[in-house]
């Protein structure tokens, strides 16, 4: 049996190259991060900044151009899209700004459905828990239309965690939400990102959802820096604004 | 898992109806082929059978010599039925008179198929009977009661023995329809054959073996038979194609049936590609998302085959129960009123309409469910990535081989299955460059200011692929949906023309020279119109180019002449003169008889193309007759072809009047005489006992309730086709509707008053309608003319009225279909609107 590394995620000198009309494009320049087993890190940055790139690159949904992304011990290159899929099932959750629910399922369903993926028996036992635990309980039977967006985000994160990932991933969690709904939503992932020791890696604008995470990374024209304490976000956004 | 998961997404997806035009075009296609498959194999068992009781049999052996006893032994211990027959010609006598007969002596299980009718009355109707007659005892053709004064329980002598006439003998299956009057018939017992001593060395005598029993125990008995066979001696008859006016007619039904089928399926292909399509674009993000959360690609393959396993297997079990339910409507309405029963089961329609609706949705479903499997991932993150493949050709690869393979399975024929589907494709090539024009031409006039018709045509230009497909599907549907409707009018019409009131019910042959005046006054006192007279004289067919014909001309010569049912040729053949070309006739070879004298050694003759084929005749070869003891010598001058459905007299070879001058003829005609005026037949035929009477009544109502009952199940499969066209037109709006969406919120959020969009939305279907109806409009009038003139054998015309009328029903169809789905969208408020595109 393997033992949990110190770093669930390591990624050295990783970049993104895009082919557009006019030429290559650099989204990416080289970076190298390490993020422990069980931490929690904020990538920040301005639209556009390549946040949501290292994103799809990190879980695997899209490929480097160069370097190498190890998640949990595997290096994800060389790996083709069905091993990186199985990898995702396995090992990582995600939680989206646009909620990404399946419309045509209900809300229990939709919380199911990467544990049937994972090939689950008792998903649907384990779904109606997790859903008590979003306090979604007895909204299981409706459809994501029928929910506000921040039941539609609790239902999200309740599938987020129904296979218990060693990572997950969160884009811009709270972007769609209003400010009490956000809110809401924040202590729900962090509670149960808390309660099951996961690796949580979140992309956001907001100041407030970042520092709560143990470290934050910022992101600038494709270039990442770490961000010693809180005062250095704000000194960051200040900087940018400046630039912009 | 992923079984559940299909169920789940099949059972939500049909609860929000986002399944509906998929499964309605699936059923139908499948009901459409269910239906018309069964109902034209049903229709053509039924008729096949009623040529069964035309030979009152399914198979005959006919032999100059009795058979082999055990022959027979053998078919029934192969489990067939048997009944035997003789025939020889005969004199009879009675009251001092003679009349040369045909003798049929049955077994008492003649006939195996059809009925023999007898009646207490000469010219009475005729009824159905079980019985045959009993030894001493003999059933009478009513001619025969005219001309040997006979009455029921008189006698009458044939050959050494007396029997007692007992019956009026109205109709016996296997005897045919002959205008020329073969000798009447005597229908006896077989016991009393020997009795009459008519069949000793000389004679000339039939001996008919009759069977019935299942076509393979048919076919085996037959394998087992045909070694044993002397060509000489016999000859296997079976039920062949229906070669009449019935059959044709049935058969040219069957053509429009197929054809129009195939257009239902394509039609409902179409909805098929163009629904599947839509849902495959739906779903885009459930399977990022599936794909995000570690579904393999094998994963999402067998959720989304699984649902069109689904969906085919609910779409097949309802097209079935429909089809069935429908074509047995039909089959019931038919069977009402039609002399034929409409029963038994054939498997290759279930077959064809479940492989149909399998391919329809597999196929047409292929590409947008490959479009679908290629959505990446990492469309969660990036929203606008659509499917990663782009090329089309596996679209038309898949739709067009689905499309070529039905129209294969369905016609059985890949000569014209290639021809349709190459002239499909070229048109659809003609159609897409003719919409880039118009699409262009349109977008120059309209610009200017932006109003809602400008705003329209800068839609319809910007989508040019989406709509130049759009605009071809519609074009297309509406080009079928004429091409249905303009053939249902014409061929019904043209068989209704076939057979216009007034058809001569009625044949009188053996009119002699003498009786011919009285008899003209005699039907005109009463008010009685007879076609022409036509002279006909019996001759003997001796010889072409002086080269003697073989007796009975060649078998197979005479087995085409006698399915055609008139016996003129073999040996005897009948002769007309005139120089009027006859209704229903035209020359094709040569040059038609005129009345001058002759130019060469012989007068002139124009010879039926059949038989001028089977006979190897040719212009100028010279034809040999033997009237009596003179011959006559006539040159081939003309070829003509003869409309055989004329229920007019016909004749094979017609003479110039100067070459049978000297020669006294009979003469026949036809007449028509009003069912309600049926009575006077005997009164009218009375003073004429001589003349043979046929009474043709029965067959032409039985030909004009086929007819409408054919016309009825026509009519029936141009539902079926606008059906079929309205599902591809709604599933097209539909589709397109999605799209709009975005832009109409968009316009709605920046203050775009909804009269205006909705008026431009409208106004870009309305143009859609009539450019589509156009294009229909000619490309029906192509396909028409050739359909007319290659396949169906029919006049074609061009069709003034659908010129204006297809683009005023695409602008009327087309603009209303978009009006509600439209309406239906700028009926949400746009705040709804915008989190529906989310």
């Amino acid at each position: 049996m393997n033992s949990t590394p110190a770093n669930m995620i390591e990624t050295k000198n990783i970049t993104k190259v895009v082919d557009t009309t006019e030429g290559q494009l650099q989204i990416l320049q080289p970076i190298s991060f390490n993020v422990k087993a069980g931490e929690s890190v904020a990538i920040v940055g301005a639209s556009g900044s390549g946040k949501s790139t290292l994103l799809s690159l990190l879980a695997g949904l899209d490929e480097v151009s160069d370097g190498d992304i190890v998640l949990d011990g595997k290096a994800l290159k060389g790996m083709g899209e069905e091993e990186r899929a199985q990898l995702r099932g396995e090992k990582v959750g995600f939680i989206f700004q646009s909620f990404m629910l399946v419309q045509s399922l209900t809300a229990l369903e939709n919380v199911m459905l990467p544990a049937e993926i994972a090939g689950m028996h008792d998903a649907k036992e384990k779904a109606q828990e997790i859903l008590e635990k979003v306090g979604l309980g007895h909204r299981g039977t409706h459809y994501p239309n029928q929910l506000s967006g921040g039941e539609q985000q609790r239902v999200a994160i309740a599938r987020a965690f129904i296979t218990k990932p060693k990572i997950l991933f969160a884009d811009e969690p709270t972007g769609n939400l209003d400010a009490a709904n956000g809110t809401k939503v924040e202590n729900l992932l962090f509670e149960l990102n808390q309660g099951s020791n996961t690796t949580l890696v979140l992309v956001t604008h907001d100041n407030e959802l970042a520092e709560r995470c143990q470290r934050q990374l910022h992101m600038h024209a494709g270039e990442l820096t770490e961000l010693s304490n809180d005062k250095d976000v704000v000194e960051n956004e200040q900087l940018e604004r400046q630039a912009g | 898992m992923w079984y559940k998961l299909a169920w789940r997404l099949f059972r939500h997806e049909a609860r929000r109806g986002e399944l509906t035009i998929i499964l309605l075009a699936i059923t139908l296609s499948v009901a459409a082929v269910l239906s018309l498959s069964l109902f034209s194999e049903r229709l053509q068992s039924a008729l096949t059978e009623r040529s069964a009781d035309f030979i009152a049999a399914d198979r005959v052996l006919d032999s100059r010599k009795p058979v082999d006893p055990t022959w027979l032994e053998n078919a029934e211990e192969n489990g067939l039925n048997t009944a035997h027959q003789v025939y020889a010609r005969s004199m009879a006598f009675a009251n001092e008179q003679m009349s040369l007969v045909s003798l049929r002596a049955a077994t008492p299980e003649f006939p195996l198929k059809g009925d023999i009718k007898t009646t207490d009355q000469p010219f009475g109707v005729g009824v159905v009977t079980e019985d045959t007659p009993k030894s001493g005892e003999a059933w009478v053709e009513s001619r025969l009661f005219q001309s040997l004064g006979l009455e029921l329980n008189s006698t009458i002598d044939v050959g050494d023995m007396t029997f007692t006439v007992t019956r009026v003998l109205s109709e016996v299956p296997d005897s045919g329809f002959n205008v020329f009057g073969g000798d009447p018939k005597v229908l006896i017992s077989i016991d009393d054959l020997d009795a009459t001593n008519i069949t000793g060395p000389g004679s000339r005598v039939t001996y008919s073996y009759f069977f019935t029993g299942e076509s393979n125990q048919l076919d085996d008995y037959y394998d087992w038979l045909e070694p044993n066979l002397d060509r000489e001696l016999h000859r296997w008859e079976s039920v062949e194609d229906d070669d009449s006016a019935i059959g044709r007619s049935v058969a040219r039904a069957e053509q429009f049936f197929l054809l129009a089928s195939l257009l239902a399926i394509v039609l409902a292909a179409v909805s098929i590609a163009v629904a599947a399509q839509r849902y495959s674009q739906r779903h885009y993000d459930p399977v990022a998302i599936m794909k995000t959360l570690g579904a393999s690609k094998g994963t999402i393959q067998k959720v989304y085959l699984l649902q069109i396993i689904f969906i085919a297997t609910l779409g097949i079990l309802l097209g079935t129960a429909a089809g069935m339910l429908i074509q047995q409507v039909i089959v019931s309405i038919v069977a009402e009123r039609m002399d034929i029963t409409l029963d038994g089961w054939h498997w290759r329609p279930l077959i064809i309409a479940v492989f149909t609706g399998v391919i329809c949705a597999l196929m047409f479903s292929l590409y947008p469910m490959l479009k679908l499997f290629s959505v990446p991932p990492l469309r969660v993150l990036r929203r606008q990535m659509g499917a990663g493949l782009s090329s089309r050709l596996i679209q038309f690869v898949a739709a067009g081989g689905a499309i070529l393979l039905l129209m294969w399975a369905y016609s059985n024929n890949i000569v014209i299955s290639l021809i349709l589907f190459i002239s499909g494709i070229v048109l659809v090539a003609s159609l897409m460059l003719v919409t880039y024009g118009l699409i262009w031409v349109g977008r120059k006039l309209g610009q200017g200011k932006m109003g809602a018709w400008q705003l329209a045509w800068a839609r319809i230009q910007r989508r040019s692929m989406d709509n130049s497909v759009q605009l071809i599907s519609f074009a297309i549907t509406i080009m079928l949906l004429l091409i249905v409707l303009v053939m249902r009018n014409d061929m019904v019409q043209q068989w209704r023309d076939q057979l216009p009131e007034g058809t001569p019910n009625y044949f009188m042959a053996n009119i002699t020279e003498t009786q011919l005046p009285e008899l003209q006054t005699h039907f005109s006192d009463r008010d009685v119109q007879v076609d022409n007279y036509f002279p006909v004289i019996r001759a003997r067919f001796v010889a072409i180019n002086d080269e003697k014909i073989r007796t009975d001309v060649t078998k197979e010569e005479e087995e085409n002449v006698e399915r055609e049912g008139r016996d003129g040729l073999g040996r005897e053949a009948n002769l007309t003169w005139s120089t009027t070309l006859g209704e229903g006739n035209t020359v094709i070879e040569g040059t038609w008889l005129s009345d001058e004298e002759k130019t060469g050694e012989f007068y002139g003759v124009s010879v039926e193309s059949g038989i001028a084929e089977n006979l190897n005749i040719g212009l100028g070869d010279l034809l040999t007759f033997n009237i009596g003891s003179e011959i006559v010598n006539v040159e081939v001058t003309s070829v003509r072809e003869v409309n055989w459905q004329s229920m007019r007299p016909n004749f094979f070879f017609v003479l110039h009047p100067k070459s049978l001058e000297g020669f006294s003829p009979t003469y026949i005609t036809s007449f028509h005489l009003d069912k309600d005026r049926k009575t006077e037949i005997t009164g009218l035929m009375q003073p004429f006992a001589s003349v043979t009477l046929f009474d043709v009544d029965a067959r032409l109502d039985q030909l004009r309730s086929i007819i409408d009952q054919v016309s009825v199940a026509v009519e029936f499969i141009l539902v079926l086709v606008l059906v079929a066209g309205a599902l591809v037109l709604i599933a097209q709006v539909q589709a397109s509707m999605d799209e709009r969406q975005q832009e109409l919120a968009i316009l709605r959020t920046l203050g775009a008053k909804g009269t205006m969009i909705r008026a431009s939305v409208v106004f870009e279907f309305i143009i859609i309608g009539v450019v589509a109806g156009a294009m229909a409009a000619v490309a029906n009038e192509l396909a028409l003319f050739l359909l007319q003139s290659q396949v169906f054998e029919m006049q074609a015309a061009i069709h003034w009225e659908f010129w204006l009328l297809a683009p005023a029903i695409g602008a009327g169809v087309v603009g209303i279909l978009g009006a509600i789905s439209c309406w239906r969208l700028l009926s949400l408020n746009t705040s709804h609107l915008l989190r529906q595109m989310v």
